[in-house]
């Protein structure tokens, strides 16, 4: 287990972790309470509470685990009807099996989250949840590939992050990783798309056809595989993990600290909003808030990132339909809120702003100014794009009821975030579960009705302007002041002048950093809103100064896997240009 | 909860026809373009390499290693910056020398195809001996060169402010001593290294695994 690898030369041989206190999550007792209150309403013998979590906690019996779902998601006053999350832990050599399947429900009626936990083993499958929620569909694939969790009735249960040579399962805690496989073109698998209905008087023969993985209108490498009738779709599969990065298993090697340079990576048109959301996740393990200047200035640049994330869609969105014009004019002022960005952090894309428990270091004496200067300047660029696309025939023509999803089918698919809105649902976690005090900030959510490229691009225009609210806001409030970190030396570095001059902070910086964060047993969820939808983070920790399992809930993930269903019956261009309204980043979607 | 339904409006009968919404079009495409012939200087557009963009003083670029006011380096081979490295990009050798004691590092290289720029070797160091620079230019035309040692990182004492990006004080460069002391042990350094060539292309060992310890049972 602890073979020393390349990512792992050094095997930790510090001191025992000297937090072993649990953790405690705040609003403990009303959780508590809630789950009892669940539990009665399933009645179940097989469901059983687990107190003291961040979330209501039930342990479901393995082979009831279908059953628990449906009669929560069909359950009048309970409604949990969007799949959040779905993946595993491993718990190597624990008696009631070895993994953990850990399921996340969420339901709008009420604004609550339900977390349910299947134990099973290597050999024993757990019955799929597809017939329930669609959403689950590659989260079950994405568990066999990391862990080997069978699912029984999954309808093509074949590895999704990694490729078809690879052997083993990354995420089990046995597996090294330092092995290398190789994969050749004669061994990757042929995928061939299932077509439901080719019409029998069609004039033309089906042709199946690669778009990608290196397409340019695939914005990242995205491989989609389409059968065509003519120009028709008639049936399509995707392919995904050409920019698997081990994120997840990383995490497990490196120190709660060095895993946000890691987060960066993973949406990394927003990579600021990445950052914001795992800090907050371990602050919330550790019971600490960053101060409230630190926050401020995440809130403000969390929007400004927001804004830059819309501002890519739409402008790659439509570059893809031929509109060059938009491109020039909407990626100028992402260029200028990237100066903003390298301006405190210094760095432009990859900017590991943030650190556990604040920032790493104060925004520079005129970040106002420039966020002012900007906030002025934006709205310009965005009416500029809007009289350009808005009043356009053709932009219409091509866009409207163009890779329509139904209101119904996104939730079934797990959708957040604008690809979410644009079907009428009025959902966004900095309403449902303010953090960082976005519940002091007057913004509206904006939905439109269809779920169509035209309704996305919609609502996406739309957000920015309300992003642009919030930072008005944010702008009249001016800077609070104070620190940007807290003063922990058990979380946070000491300030250099203190290293340089007291024995006691050169202790404490060498403890930090050779030791690492020692969070308290325990795990626990964060979730923001990212440029695409809900982000989450699930950290369970041990103790150590190492994160025992880190998961990401990816809201492309969850996204792209209706992207087939989307586009049968429509043309390969209006296939592009589905893709690129939903904004998939490959960088979160393969991690 | 503020919820805003966004409303499509049906094209116009003017709309429709196209010509008039071209025109309009166009208008935003023409007040672009006369902003631009007219007020050139304030164009979004630098001609690299020509002119070059200037980075804040916190840019993350490539790293280099201090030096006292004697030219030794400030380093005293602490292992901090490796340990925090999340890219596992930096490989220290420390050495002490015979006459004070002093430690020092005899083989320091950053990997600069694996760093990933985070800054977390300054913020790490405790001696104020790494910081980053604003060079971004740093195209190599073999890997072996990603590589650097002491030889490209050490910089003469007095190196100006300028260039310098991420540091654990903007402004000025530290120059005073810090808790290392003087440490006179090394060779006083002026300038570069006297064997100063290219360095050595062998270093980068890739990816290669002995035949040994090559994967089992791959494609079974």
């Amino acid at each position: 287990m602890s073979t020393p690898t390349r990512f792992s030369s050094m095997p930790y041989t510090g001191p025992a972790p000297t937090n072993r206190s649990p953790y405690i999550p705040k609003g403990v007792d009303a959780i508590d309470k809630r789950g009892e209150e669940i539990e009665a309403k399933i009645a179940a013998p097989y469901v059983t509470s687990v107190p003291g979590q961040d979330l209501p906690t039930f342990i479901v019996e393995r082979e009831k685990i279908v059953e628990v779902l449906r009669k929560l998601k069909e359950d009048t006053e309970l409604r949990f009807e969007l799949p959040v999350d779905l993946f595993g832990v491993d718990y190597p050599r624990r008696p009631e099996g070895r993994f953990d399947v850990v399921y996340q429900l969420y339901s709008f009626k009420n604004n609550e989250r339900v977390r349910l936990v299947v134990h099973t083993d290597e050999d024993k499958a757990v019955p799929s949840s597809l017939p329930v929620f669609q959403g689950f569909d590659w989260f079950e694939r994405e568990a066999w590939d990391m862990y080997g969790i069978k699912f029984d009735g999954h309808y093509n249960l074949r590895r999704i992050l990694t490729h078809e040579m690879f052997q083993g399962h990354a995420l089990r805690k046995d597996y090294d990783p330092a092995q290398r496989w190789l994969l050749t073109e004669k061994d990757v698998a042929k995928i061939v798309p299932v077509v439901e209905h080719h019409p029998e008087d069609s004039d033309f023969e089906q042709v199946t056809l690669n778009l990608g993985p290196s397409h340019p209108a695939t914005h990242g490498t995205l491989r989609i595989v389409v059968t065509l009738d003519g120009e028709r779709i008639i049936g399509a599969d995707t392919e995904i993990g050409y920019l698997h990065r081990c994120f997840e298993k990383m995490s497990e090697t490196h120190t709660y600290q060095q895993v946000i340079p890691f987060t960066d990576r993973l949406n990394y048109c927003s990579a600021i909003i990445n950052n914001v959301g795992y800090c907050m996740a371990v602050e919330k393990l550790l019971g600490i808030e960053a101060p409230p200047r630190a926050q401020y200035i995440r809130l403000v640049l969390s929007e400004f990132m927001r804004i830059a994330d819309h501002l890519v869609c739409i402008a790659t969105n439509v570059l893809d339909m031929g509109a060059l014009t938009n491109f020039w004019y909407l990626f100028q002022p992402r260029e200028e809120i990237y100066q903003l960005v390298e301006a405190c952090c210094g760095a432009r894309l990859l900017p590991t702003y943030t650190r556990v428990g604040g920032l790493s270091v104060d925004a520079p004496a005129n970040f106002l100014d420039m966020a002012k200067t900007l906030v002025k300047k934006l709205p310009k660029h965005i009416d500029d794009a809007e009289k350009l696309l808005l009043r356009n025939r053709i932009f219409l023509q091509r866009v409207e009821g163009v890779g329509a999803i139904t209101r119904e089918s996104a939730i079934n698919h797990g959708y957040t975030g604008p690809c979410l809105r644009a079907t009428g649902v009025a959902y966004d976690v900095r309403k449902a579960h303010p953090y960082m005090g976005y519940e002091t900030y007057d913004f509206d959510i904006p939905v439109a009705e269809g779920g169509d490229t035209l309704a996305r691009t919609l609502v996406r225009l739309e957000e920015m302007r309300q992003s642009l609210r919030i930072l008005r806001q944010a702008i009249d409030r001016g800077l609070p002041a104070g620190p940007v970190i807290v003063d922990d030396p058990y979380v946070a570095l000491p300030p250099k002048e203190k290293v340089y001059n007291e024995m006691e902070s050169l202790i404490y910086h060498f403890k930090l950093i050779m030791h690492g964060i020692q969070p308290p047993v325990g795990e626990t969820y964060f979730q923001v809103e990212g440029g695409n939808g809900e982000l989450g983070f699930h950290l369970v920790s041990d103790g150590s100064k190492n994160p025992y399992r880190v998961r990401v809930r990816p809201p492309c993930f969850a996204v792209y896997q209706a992207f087939r269903k989307m586009i049968v019956g429509q043309t390969i261009a209006d296939a592009i240009a589905t893709l690129g309204s939903l904004n998939i980043i490959a960088g979160e979607l393969d991690r | 909860m503020g919820v805003i339904k966004i409303e499509r409006k049906k094209l116009t009968f003017l709309e429709r026809i196209y010509l008039w919404e071209t025109a309009k079009g166009m208008m935003v495409t023409l007040r672009h373009l006369l902003r631009n012939l007219f007020n050139y200087k304030d164009l979004p557009i630098i001609e690299y390499p020509e002119v070059k963009r200037i980075y804040s003083e916190r840019f993350r670029g490539r790293h280099i290693l201090t030096t006292r006011e004697d030219g030794t380096t400030r380093c005293v081979a602490c292992y901090m910056c490796s340990t925090a490295c999340p890219a596992e990009c930096i490989t220290i050798e420390a050495a002490e020398d015979d006459r004070t004691r002093e430690k020092f590092p005899a083989r320091y290289e950053i990997d600069l195809l694996r760093c990933v720029y985070c800054g977390y070797c300054v913020d790490a160091c405790p001696e104020d001996a790494i910081y980053m620079t604003r060079d971004y230019e740093l195209a190599i035309d073999t890997r072996a060169r990603s590589v650097v040692g002491l030889r490209d990182l050490v910089v003469p004492p007095n190196m100006p402010v300028e260039p310098m990006g991420w540091r654990p004080y903007y402004g000025e460069m530290r120059k005073e001593g810090t808790a290392g002391g003087t440490g006179r042990g090394q060779e006083i350094r002026t300038a570069a290294f006297p064997d100063d060539k290219a360095p050595n292309p062998d270093l980068y060992q890739g990816d290669v695994r002995p035949a040994s310890e090559s994967t089992p049972a791959r494609g079974a």
